[in-house]
């Protein structure tokens, strides 16, 4: 039987996280994923690096947290933070005495929020309503790049013999005497179980881990809360811009490289898979949005998506909104069950502090003294500048700091060496993303690489302008010559998930220029190719 | 600005033929076009759907099978005038090989594409070119070997020394093989293919009608086929090319660049169009219009916000599947139409467009090609056949 010291179950920000810090201590650890990595909340949200400003009022205790791992992971996550910096506005229809409460949260708080003349907000945000916006400030907010971070925690756990299984499910727990001996799992492709011995499991499962709770038949408060986003094709906005007033819908725009995200809505949902969106929830964040920014509408909507929040409800606590977006630690010993224990609540900006405090309650019971240290190291080292000097001669140069920081220093240099050596492996996969095809075959032969949705969200093929019109035929062949078998011969199958995939964030925008786009595709991969194999 | 008998809004493949039939009927026509259309696009193939048991509000039911028939004849006379040899009709469809390995079904199809003899070749030769992009020969082998399982494979790859520079698209290399076809020619006399085999490449004999495929097929024993590829595809371009040969030919004025923005009405009849270029209008006077500015891929229509698509220039009332649940599918690749490309403009049999309630909205205004609505010409692969059946038909009216 396989064997390690601590499984952690979940493949998002605060697993990976927490298979960061144990590795780091010297701790064995393996993490089991049920589908691909980041696939829930840590990469199915804004993409904010708060400042704290948004619990400034609510819940400093979360407002604190939030400004010291912002700090924090500019330093260790240098390469997937944007420090664009924030924004808070006040329009005409919002109480101008929330404004005084925020203020003064902020003071408390410890976060910096600089108030600016409206002459300055329209400087910096020109498109910002000049009818409704009232008053503006300046906050440490950042943009971080959920897919980029995950990747590199991978990277740093790997260098301290930290290890990853991924479409593979937790189906059960084997227990002896009120004592934990493994955690049962299902591979999602083969359909194989096994057992994994280990001394303890952390339920790290968000908003899944009520469900891995009840395979333990243990309780846990947690609530899927679902919140759409739209992300639009231009950058709209400079800085993260937030509404200054009680929390709601529709009211922050965060901007990532040439693209900008609205969002979102906060919505109890009974099963965290449901990552669905609708038109209707698409034009009331227009809505919302287009108050602070009046010709919204203007913009082309490039897809929508959809995340569920894990949010933690102590018995009797409140949902939604009101919720707390504080977090939990569970030693399940308290429900006779030694060796378990359950991490849930939280937001993405500070996953590495949840991961900290977790790994600490471990480590006692372990008797293993070793500080933590994931505050003080860089997630990664730096791709050195020769390596990039090198690249720029076959790349886009916009291009290539781009693919340095998300393949990250080894990988880099092969795919460089092979840019080098093999003249055919510079052409572009991907135009929109600048993804060049010596990229796209290195990834393909990762380990987690199983379909070519895993490939998209490793190098962003698909991601960009034509949402997948070009690369996918492309993406889908290389697949097949480099990737997992048998998954990767089934090249049509391949690029018709793919493009599936797309469309699933397409089809409530399905307007404007997005129609366009859509037609294109069809026309293509239906007329052209004929993927849907229509006989006579 | 002199009247023309018939002005054409739209360059794309129903624009040209209906300038190219109109004018063969010595009208004075005039073509104004913005943008290219999606030939460019196209796999180059005319796909005509199906005639048979259509609901009434469809567009072959208002265009008749007469002009289908008499469409596909035009369109034979314009491709043999420009020396690009289709092969088919409308009875019975030929299969053409597509870059990823499946078979395409097809009415009209480029001699260099079709596929029917493929299943008494005796071995498939998949040749790709080194630094060629999008042409994936493994990928296209393993896909096509499920329809012909007894089939020996070879890939090949051959150098044309094209490597070095920025990537190379298939419309790259068939222009550097109409400038010289022969060291492509040598490449794959090297195969030593039989005359029982078959040799399978990117649509790359050339841009301009069928020269450099006549070269090098006169060459080779095996039987040379064409592949569809992703945009921008040299068949759809030859295909352009020869209808452009024939309208000049025909002493058709045509205007590039040049954007309709509004019509100029009187009662039932449009009198001209208004043409905005950037420092002014212009008005082009007719007595009769073809419209045939495209769908939502090329602007004929419109859709700023949910459950409001427009048509630009006349403004004409547009159908449209109300309701989330109607406009799209959950699949993007579904077994059923997709309501948005259902929408279009509704018409009477001259292809006049017509109202909700059936009123004739201009009687000098015929509607032909993709903006026509009331049915989703991808899902019934019927795009290329409404375009040449339509325009056809609005240009004999």
């Amino acid at each position: 039987m396989e064997k390690t010291t601590v499984v952690v179950i979940g493949g998002g920000a605060t697993g990976l996280g927490i298979l960061r810090d144990l590795s780091m201590r010297g701790v064995k650890a393996l993490l089991v994923e049920k589908n691909d990595l980041v696939n829930g909340a840590s990469s199915r949200y804004h993409g904010l690096l708060h400042s704290g400003g948004r619990y400034a009022v609510k819940d400093q205790e979360a407002a604190k947290e939030c400004i010291i791992e912002n700090q924090i992971m500019r330093k260790i996550g240098k390469s997937c933070v944007e420090p664009c910096g924030g924004m808070f506005t006040r329009l005409d229809i919002d109480d101008p005495a929330y404004e005084e409460l925020w203020v003064k949260g902020c003071k408390d708080s410890g976060i910096e929020a600089t108030p600016i003349t409206l002459d300055e907000a329209f400087r910096l945000e020109p498109r910002l309503s000049r009818k409704h916006v009232k008053s503006a400030y300046l906050v440490p907010d950042a943009a971080v790049d959920g897919f980029r971070m995950a990747w590199q925690l991978i990277d740093s756990s790997k260098r301290y013999g930290g290890q990853l299984k991924t479409y593979t499910e937790v189906i059960g727990f084997d227990t002896v005497n009120g004592e934990l001996r493994g955690v049962k799992v299902r591979n999602q492709f083969t359909g194989e179980t096994y057992e994994i011995g280990c001394d303890i499991a952390v339920n790290a499962a968000g908003g899944w881990a009520g469900f891995v709770g009840k395979l333990a038949g243990v309780e846990i408060g947690v609530q899927p809360d679902k919140g759409t986003l739209i992300a639009f094709n231009q950058r709209i906005v400079n800085h993260v811009v937030n509404r200054l007033h009680k929390s709601s819908d529709g009211d922050i725009f965060v901007p990532h490289g040439s693209i900008t995200i609205l969002g979102t809505s906060s919505m109890s949902v009974p099963d965290p898979e449901d990552t669905s969106t609708s038109c209707e929830e698409v034009e009331s964040l227009i809505k919302i949005g287009e108050q602070t920014f009046e010709d919204l509408r203007d913009f082309r909507i490039l897809r929508t998506f959809a995340g569920s929040r894990p949010l933690y409800i102590p018995p009797g606590g409140a949902v939604g909104r009101s919720a707390s977006r504080g977090f939990a630690i569970v030693d399940h010993a308290q429900d006779g069950l030694k060796g378990l224990f359950t991490i849930v609540g939280g937001k993405f900006t500070t996953y590495r502090l949840m991961a900290e405090k977790m790994c600490n309650q471990i480590c006692a019971k372990l008797g293993n003294n070793t500080p933590c240290r994931t505050a003080d190291e860089p997630l990664v080292e730096e791709v050195p500048q020769a390596d990039i000097d090198r690249a720029k001669k076959f790349f886009p140069s916009y291009g290539v700091n781009l693919a340095a920081t998300r393949l990250g220093v080894d990988r880099f240099k092969k795919v460089v060496a092979r840019l080098e050596s093999d003249p055919e492996s510079r052409e572009l996969v991907c135009e929109c993303e600048n993804v060049t095809r010596a990229e796209v075959e290195e990834i393909c032969k990762d380990d987690t690489s199983f379909i070519v949705n895993d490939v998209r969200r490793r190098t962003r093929i698909g991601m960009g302008t034509c949402q997948g019109n070009f690369c996918a035929l492309r993406a889908a062949a290389v697949f097949a010559d480099m990737g997992v078998e048998p998954s990767a011969k089934d090249s049509l199958t391949r690029m018709k998930e793919f493009l599936q995939g797309r469309w699933k964030g397409i089809r409530p925008v399905l307007l404007g220029r997005t129609l366009r786009e859509t037609e294109m595709t069809r026309s293509i991969y239906e007329l052209s190719m004929n993927v849907t194999e229509v006989s006579q | 600005m002199k009247t023309s008998d018939v002005i054409v809004i739209g360059g794309g493949l129903a624009g040209l033929m209906a300038a190219s039939v109109a004018a063969s009927r010595k009208q004075k026509v005039t073509v104004l076009t913005y943008g290219s259309g999606s030939l460019p696009l196209a796999s180059g193939a005319i796909d005509f759907g199906s005639l048979e048991n259509l609901p009434a509000h469809h567009p072959y039911k208002k265009i008749g099978l007469k002009a289908c028939d008499e469409a596909a004849k035009f369109f034979y006379e314009v491709t043999e005038q420009a020396n690009l040899p289709y092969v088919g009709k409308l009875s019975a469809l030929l299969p053409i090989v597509t870059a990823v390995g499946t078979l395409k079904y097809s009415a009209l199809v480029p001699e260099s594409m079709n596929a029917s003899n493929l299943a008494n070749k005796k071995k498939f030769f998949i040749v790709g070119i080194n630094g060629l992009k999008d042409f994936y020969a493994s990928m296209l082998a393993n896909n096509l070997k499920k329809y012909f399982p007894n089939k020996t494979f070879e890939i090949a790859k051959i150098d044309l020394h094209l490597l070095g520079g920025r990537d190379i698209t298939c419309m790259d290399a068939a222009q550097l093989l109409t400038d010289n076809e022969q060291p492509f020619a040598n490449e794959l006399k090297a195969l030593k293919a039989s005359k029982d085999d078959a040799i399978i490449i990117p649509p790359i004999l050339g841009v301009a009608g069928d020269f450099s495929r006549d070269v090098v097929q006169t060459q080779i024993r095996a039987q040379i086929i064409e592949t569809t590829c992703l945009p921008p595809s040299p068949p759809g371009i030859r295909l352009q090319r020869a209808f452009m040969k024939y309208l000049q030919a025909s002493g058709v004025r045509f205007f590039e660049n040049s954007k309709v923005v509004r019509g100029i009405t009187d009662g039932k009849k449009v009198t001209g169009v208004i043409v905005e270029n950037a420092v002014r209008e212009k008005i082009f006077p007719a007595r009769k219009i073809i419209l045939a500015t495209g769908g939502f891929y090329s602007g004929g229509l419109t859709m700023r916000d949910f459950d409001q698509p427009r048509e630009p220039i006349f403004d004409l009332p547009v159908f449209f599947p109300t309701g989330a649940e109607n406009w799209s599918n959950m699949q993007l690749f579904s077994d059923k139409p997709q309501g948005f490309s259902t929408t279009g403009i509704l018409t009477n049999d001259k292809l006049n467009p017509i109202d909700a309630d059936g009123n004739v909205l201009f009687d000098n205004l015929h509607v032909v090609g993709a903006n026509l609505g009331g049915c989703d010409k991808i899902f019934e692969r019927s795009a290329g056949g409404i375009a040449i059946a339509s325009a056809y038909k609005g240009a004999t009216l």
